[in-house]
Order: structure tokens, then sequence, then C-alpha cells
């Protein structure tokens, strides 16, 4: 009892500004920083009239391990130390911790995690717009199976639908939008089995956007969309093996087709027309690899000039797919690149929006088995060595911390991946290589991991979720992560 | 207290290759593309000599072959065994002096070959190649 005396009397004493004014440290700048974030937060009313549009912006396996890693480095990109860093969604008023496990899997996939975030519960790892009823790979449990998705709720709504990603636009994620699949590789006819009845991915967008339900989609997959004997723009062939041409259905019915920057630069964001742009025959590439195609934040901005136009309002769900495959890479240079690409996205749409009419959800479907080494000194590159901490001063010391075995190690590894320090060829032992800082800050250097696997694996970490706006402040807690859908089905019907 | 079987792992170890990594004289993947896939100048000024290239050994074509394909991040799905949309845009065709000895995708290897630019289509695996390493060898 009397140990908890003290700090009942601090607690006393910290309550209002003016007993602040009390302490020995009022003047320290990280004691005025604290009372100026409760002045700032005291201020923060919740909004609770109807949202006219919904924006939903997944970073794809961007966990909070991993947007810690974005966090640092987009600061040190910028020149301060990394931590001191403030990503555009962390200033968000409201944040919950969300639980991704599928039903049947621990660790989740983002077919399971889409659908939990675009239908409103959860189901199956690796299965798109269906409940848990249905078998994954049994197409005859499809229809009935199937549930009501975002893109047939919001236009039920008199709102328009736009769907964005920077993997392929039939991927798992975005698929969740607009598709109901008895399996998340059923992206074309060619990946149907034999005597599947249900429609491929890319031929329900399509039918999706003919019926009204999708009006703006954006990202990478055009293979998907023609023949193996049609050659896209750039050379490539098409996967389809049933002799439809989706791309030339897409112009029949009136839709606008882009394929790079500069097409996508002349569509008519009036609204009077679908858009359909993809800009790659597989995923887009890599925003530190991109070239001739659009940033996700230029898609972004694209896409919300182009639903605007609807008085009614708009849902728009945006996919930053390609952290998660530098993850699953292990290539922590071009996770942090997608990573910052995906913060620029979520900046341009707070900028072209009000938070008055504007939810916006930011948040990831998994995390990664990413892991963070210590003790690192402050201002250590992230994606590099890991540097001492100086007693005498702020920044680190310039000294790579050294394991037992007496070499240099990076700030983040991964449990498992191609980086493997274990050796296939020498019975799986292994050694860890004695990296230096130019190496492991090269950007196609993959960071040290143990478990060999040829791609490295999600985990079933809580991700976070960062919202503003009408009812943004049901988001709080550590939530089911379908409860996002029905955060923002409420903010959009509630009358 | 060292148990003999640790004993022995930590032997093993202390013998175990490591991988090569770069040094001034090597040249990386990605220095002979530009973004958009076109030849840099540097691999324009390199073209029919003998250079060194790092990368890693994508799972070959076929066994007891002279030909694999070089990435510059290990490959973790065979490139053959999708169609050439899932290739990587810069990989780099190596036809070796000697039959290949299959390397750990995730292994680091220096290459050593002639620089040969433009497409080709290999006789023996019917695969296309823009850019080559001839007369290769690799450690």
């Amino acid at each position: 009892m009397n140990r908890l005396l003290p700090m009942t009397a601090l607690t006393a004493l910290m309550s209002t500004t003016a007993g602040a004014q009390n302490v020995s440290q009022a003047d320290n700048e990280w004691f005025r920083a604290g009372q100026a974030a409760i002045a700032q937060k005291t201020a923060v009313q919740p909004i609770t009239s109807q949202a006219k549009n919904v924006i939903i912006l997944i970073a794809d396996g961007n966990g909070v391990g991993t947007n810690y890693a974005t966090r640092l480095w987009h600061g040190q990109q910028n020149g301060n130390m990394g931590d001191e860093n403030v990503l555009p969604y962390e200033t968000f008023p409201h944040l919950a911790l969300a639980k991704t496990y599928n039903v049947n899997a621990q660790t989740p996939d983002s077919a399971g995690t889409g659908t939990a975030m675009h239908s409103g519960i959860k189901t199956k790892a690796g299965v798109v717009g269906v409940d848990e009823t249905l078998n994954r790979g049994d197409c005859a449990q499809t229809e009935a199976a199937s549930v009501t998705n975002m893109s047939e709720i919001m236009t039920a709504t008199g709102r328009s639908v736009g769907v964005i990603s920077t993997a392929r636009i039939t991927h798992a994620t975005p698929a969740s939008v607009y598709a109901h699949s008895a399996d998340r590789n059923y992206e074309s006819n060619d990946g149907l089995p034999e005597g599947c009845a249900q429609p491929d991915i890319a031929s329900q967008l399509i039918e999706a956007m003919k019926a009204g339900h999708v009006d703006v989609a954006m990202g990478g997959g055009r293979r998907h969309f023609i023949g193996k004997d049609v050659t896209d723009e750039e050379g490539k062939t098409g996967k389809r093996t049933d002799g439809r041409n989706l791309l030339e259905e897409a112009r029949s019915m009136g839709a606008q087709y882009a394929w790079n920057d500069e097409t996508a630069s002349a569509l008519a964001l009036d609204g009077s027309s679908p858009i359909l742009a993809l800009f790659e025959s597989s995923h887009m590439k890599y925003e530190y690899d991109r070239t001739g195609e659009p940033s996700l934040a230029e898609m972004t901005s694209t896409a919300i000039r182009a639903l605007q136009g609807n008085e009614g309002g708009f849902f728009l769900s945006i996919e930053a797919g390609r952290v998660d495959h530098a993850n699953h890479d292990g290539n922590l240079h071009r996770v942090v690149t997608d990573g910052v690409a995906f913060a620029e996205a979520v900046a341009i749409a707070d900028e072209l929006t009000s938070d008055e009419d504007t939810l916006i959800v930011v948040t990831a479907d998994h995390e990664h088995a990413i892991a963070f080494n210590g003790y690192c000194g402050r201002g250590t590159p992230i994606t590099g060595l890991c540097y001492g901490i100086d007693g005498n001063g702020v920044m680190h010391n310039g000294e790579p911390q050294t394991g037992a075995d007496g070499k240099p190690y990076t700030v983040v590894g991964y449990l498992n991946g191609a980086g493997t320090v274990l050796r296939e060829d020498v019975n799986w032992v292994g050694a860890r290589g004695d990296i230096t800082q130019d190496e492991a800050t090269d950007p196609d250097y993959l960071q040290q991991a143990l478990i060999p696997r040829s791609s490295e694996t999600h985990s079933g970490e809580d991700v976070a979720i960062y919202a503003k706006g009408p009812w943004a402040h049901l988001l709080n807690g550590t939530v089911e992560q379908n409860f996002i859908f029905h955060v923002m089905h409420h903010a959009a019907t509630v009358e | 207290m060292l148990k003999r079987r640790n004993l022995l792992i930590a032997a093993m170890a202390w013998t175990l290759p490591f991988p090569a990594f770069a040094t001034p004289s090597a040249i990386r993947m990605r220095d002979l593309y530009n973004k958009d896939t076109s030849f840099s100048e540097l691999a324009l000024s390199l073209q029919d000599q003998r250079i060194d290239v790092e990368g890693f050994m994508a799972p070959p074509l076929k066994a007891d072959a002279t030909f694999f394909v070089l990435t510059k991040k290990p490959m973790a799905v065979c490139p053959f065994c999708e169609t050439d949309a899932d290739w990587p845009d810069d990989i780099l065709a190596v036809h070796t002096k000697r039959r290949i000895k299959v390397k750990p995708f995730t292994l680091r290897l220096r290459v050593s070959g002639v620089l040969e630019l433009g497409s080709l289509r290999d006789a023996e695996t019917g695969f296309v190649s823009r850019v080559r390493l001839t007369d290769a060898t690799y450690r």
C-alpha cells in the first residue's frame, strides 16, 4: 500500500496543467510535448454524421513491426533519426488493433483477411467472398457460400465503387472487394479446375463493371484479361484459354482503358464512364523499380477525382500489395520504399477529402515473420547494421553490435525465408556471413533469416487500424478484423 | 559444456565456404539495365568483354545442362514453371564452359563470362534471352 502512495500523489499532481508546472521537469521538451498532446487529444470530438465517402487503405503485410521499419526509413530519408518521425496516418485520432486470424488459420492469408474487411465475416484462408461453409477449391459450393461484398453493398446505397492495388487487380485483397471464389488462385479461366462452373476472378471484375458495381479498377494483372495467344502493349502474352479478351469487352461496354502513366494521365475523370487501368502483365513494379507506371498516390488521386463526380459518394479500397511481396522476399529495402509509397497515398487521400464527410481507415491485412534486433543507438539505419548506444550522447556510436560469433548483425532479421543462413548444400548447417554496412544497405540485400524457406511467411500478429472521419471513434481497443467492415458499413448507412 | 555434437557442428560451420560478396570489380545485375529494362551505358560499353557479375542461380531448367539463369535476388519460384510473364525483367542467361553444378538459390555467386547483348534463342532449351554471359565459370 505504501508503494502506491507516491504514484497516487504523482497522478493527482499531473492531472492538471497547473499541477504540471510544479514538477521540476516542466520545461523539459518531452514533458511539454506530452502536455500539448493532452490538449490535442482532449479536443478530439467524434463525428457522428453519415459518411458520404469511405476509403480503406490496406498495406498488405504491413503489421506493427513492418510499419515501424517504414516509419524509421521515412524519417531517416528526411534527415532525422527515424524514431521521432510520424507517418501521415499516425496522426489520425483513432487507433485500434485487429486480430487477423482466419477461421481455420492462426496465420492468416490475404484472401481470408480481405473477405473479413470487405464482407464483414471471417472465413477460411485462401477463399474470396465466401463463408466458411465452403471447402477451399470446391467450385460447386461457391454460389451457395457467397456473401454480399462491399462493391455490391455500396452500389446498393448509390455510391460509386473503386478498387486499386499495386498487385494484380485479381489478387486476393482487391478481389475480395468484388468477387466470390472458392480459391484465390482462380484469377483467370486457365486456373480453374476441370468442370468448375464458377467464373474466374478477372471475368467477375468485368461483369461487376458491366453491372455498375465497380466504377474504377486500377492495378496490375493484364495477363488474366487476355488470351495466351494475345500480346499486350508491353509485349507479354496473356493466360486465358477461353478465347475471351476482357480488355475488349471492357472497351465495348464503354470503359476507358489505360496501360501506362501516359494513358492514365489522359483518362477523363468526370465519372461519365468506368475506368479500367492495368499497368503490368503481372504485379506492378516495386516503387524502387518503378518506371512508366503511376505511383500508388497517383492512382489514388486519379480514382478519387473520378469517383467524386457521384453526389451520392463513393467507396474506395486501396491496396499497397507489394509491401507483402518484398517481405516475402526478405528484402527490407523494397518493403520500406513501398511502405513510404503507401504513406504518400494515404496523405493524398486525406488531402483530397474532408474529415466531415469521409471516413478513412488505414490498416494492414496481416504481419510477417519480421523481427528487430537490439541494442541499437538512435539514428541506426533501419535497413543496415545495428550500431551501439552512445552513453554520452544521442546518436549511435558508430560501432556495429556483434553476436557471440563476433559478427555484426542488421537491425532487422526474418525468422524464415530466402535470406536463411543455413545451407542446403552442406546438410542445412550454416554460419552467418560477415556483413558490411555497404552490403546490408544495398537495395537488393536480403536480411538474414533463420529457417530456410523459398518465400518468407506471414505471421499472426495483430495489425494496427488508424482512422479518422465519421464514426472513426468506433475503432478502438483490440477488435476482430471483420469489425472494420462493420464500422465502414455503419458510417455509410447510419441515418 | 561443449558436447561432442555441438563441437562437430561448430567444426563444420568453421569450414563452411562463405558466400562470395561483392568486391569493387564485380558488377551487379541492376547495373546492366536501366529501370525500363533497356541496356545501361555500362552494359553497352562492356559488350563482348569478359566481366564478373554477382547474383543467384535460379532453379535450373534441366539437369546436366550448361545453362542457368542468374537473378539479382534469390528466385523463390522456378521461372520455368510459370509463363514468361512471371520471369523477372532483369535476368541474365548464363551459358557455362562446363556442365553446371546446381547451387542453392539462396547462395550468392560470382559469375565470370563474356557479355553478349541482343535476343537469342538457346537451341537446347528454347530459352530466349536478351543478355547473356557465355563461356562462363562461377564460384
